[in-house]
């Protein structure tokens, strides 16, 4: 729970739901940090937003709310106005060339 | 983690395409052990249900959803068809059901029926996902599936397929049509005939969110590693031989040695869904996922992915994930390629 607002921090998508060693806000970031390779591709940008949503920014400095990863793919084709398509080859012969 | 662990309401689904039998089998369950401690919810396409009078003679308190298919016009009234239930079990007015079964239109679609249980914030508290029975009319087979989308969405949908009009068709028309229904749909049970029998208690339990889940995750095991490594079926041997041009639906499956990064893999099928997820019918798998000591296993239907499940045990030493997919027009090799790059580039 956030100490200021005192939302739970919890989500509802199912990739989130799998058990783990790790606490929830590491998860939470390593989450962030991954998401953040694919979606430099199309250079956008997400951050936590106080442990119970996310903002992503478009490279206008466009924001937009996400509140699960179950919205994050259709709130970033808004913002690009193109697909976020994993099959995309040049997506992947970008994130294979991608510095680790 | 922690958990809260009380029994939630099992929700069943029969479907299948129209006459296909999905009545005569609720009637003969209803009346076997499965009847038991069972609500029901039948939802009717035509202006004057009919079906719930079939069924009421044996199920007195049948609700019947009208005027609409479940699956897109009426998913309202399925949320308040369910609550009332629940509210009705809780004040004591209806005998203590633990597992509700809803009987679709031949029409629908079964996805959305249970994408509405697992989103609504108060019916997933009290009701889980149970099974998707599936009724396949074995003589009308071929015509369903070359004219009605509603019947591959439904089959490719289904835990537990079950063959009814067999007697109907040669044994070798019989035996194509299930090796077929076996090929797009590797993962079901396939049962033949509408009668129950006490050894069909898979039929409506089991299901991998039953309270044992790796039962059901051993038999998809077992399926999963009788078929080929990354062997793909295009559909086209029907039950009679006749090629079905126009469809572009086939299974493959996915086998990895290594252990998986389940944050990179959970971004790769969020974002796969999220773009193909009309044309990805079904995903099944069992996952060896870094960092942990079991498998979890997942399951989706088209835009829809069921919380996965971590089983208690690895039935052998066999630890290769196994990922099925059923795809309308997609290839096994750019899918593939795509997961695992991102499983390798994504750390």
């Amino acid at each position: 729970m956030c100490g200021l607002c005192g939302l739970l921090g919890t989500e509802g998508d199912w990739s989130t739901s799998i058990a783990s060693a790790l606490p929830a806000r590491q998860q939470r970031f390593m989450r962030i940090a991954l998401a953040n390779k694919i979606l430099s591709f199309f250079r956008l940008g997400l951050e936590d937003f106080q442990g119970v949503s996310y903002v992503l920014t478009s490279p206008t400095g466009r924001r937009e709310i996400v509140s699960d990863f179950g919205q994050l793919w259709r709130v970033a084709e808004t913002l690009t106005g193109r697909p976020i398509d994993p099959l995309d080859p040049a997506l992947l012969r970008w994130l294979s060339s991608a510095p680790q | 983690m922690t958990t809260i662990s009380f029994d939630l309401i099992a929700l069943n689904v029969i479907t299948g395409f129209l006459g296909s039998g999905k009545t005569t089998l609720l009637r003969n369950l209803l009346a076997s052990d499965f009847g038991n401690e069972t609500a029901v919810l039948i939802n009717e396409f035509g202006e004057v249900g009919i079906d719930h009078l079939l069924v009421g003679e044996i199920a007195p308190d049948t609700v019947l959803l009208k005027s609409g298919c479940v699956c897109c016009s009426i998913r309202g009234e399925l949320k308040d068809a369910l609550v009332q239930l629940f509210s009705r079990r809780q004040k004591g007015e209806v005998p203590k059901f633990c597992r509700v079964i809803l009987e679709t239109t031949g029409l629908a679609d079964p996805a959305p029926i249970f994408a509405t249980i697992l989103t609504d914030p108060m019916l997933r508290h009290h009701f889980r996902l149970g099974v998707i029975v599936t009724v396949v009319d074995a003589f009308n087979a071929t015509l369903h599936e070359r004219l009605h989308p509603e019947w591959t969405a439904q089959v490719t949908a289904a835990d537990r397929l079950v063959l009814t009009k067999r007697d109907l068709i040669t044994d070798e028309a019989g035996d194509a049509l299930q090796k077929h229904l076996e090929r797009i749909n590797p993962a079901a049970l396939i049962l033949t005939g509408a009668e129950v029998k006490p050894q069909d208690r898979l039929l409506l339990t089991a299901g991998l969110h039953d309270s044992r889940p790796e039962r059901e995750a051993e038999r998809w095991i077992q399926n999963l590693r009788s078929r080929p490594q990354n062997e793909s079926d295009n559909r086209g041997v029907l039950s009679n031989h006749e090629h079905s041009t126009h469809c572009r639906i086939n299974s493959f499956c996915l086998v990895f040695d290594h252990q998986i990064n389940w944050t990179a893999f959970g971004l790769w099928l969020s974002m796969l869904l999220n773009r193909h997820g009309q044309n990805v019918l079904r995903v099944k798998g069992i996952l060896n996922i870094a960092g942990a000591d079991y498998p979890v296993a997942i399951h989706g239907v088209q835009h829809l992915v069921h919380p996965p499940v971590h089983l208690p045990r690895w039935p052998d030493a066999d630890r290769q994930s196994r990922i099925v997919f059923i795809v309308d027009g997609i290839d096994q090799e750019i899918v593939e390629e795509s997961l695992r790059t991102f499983c390798e580039y994504l750390k």
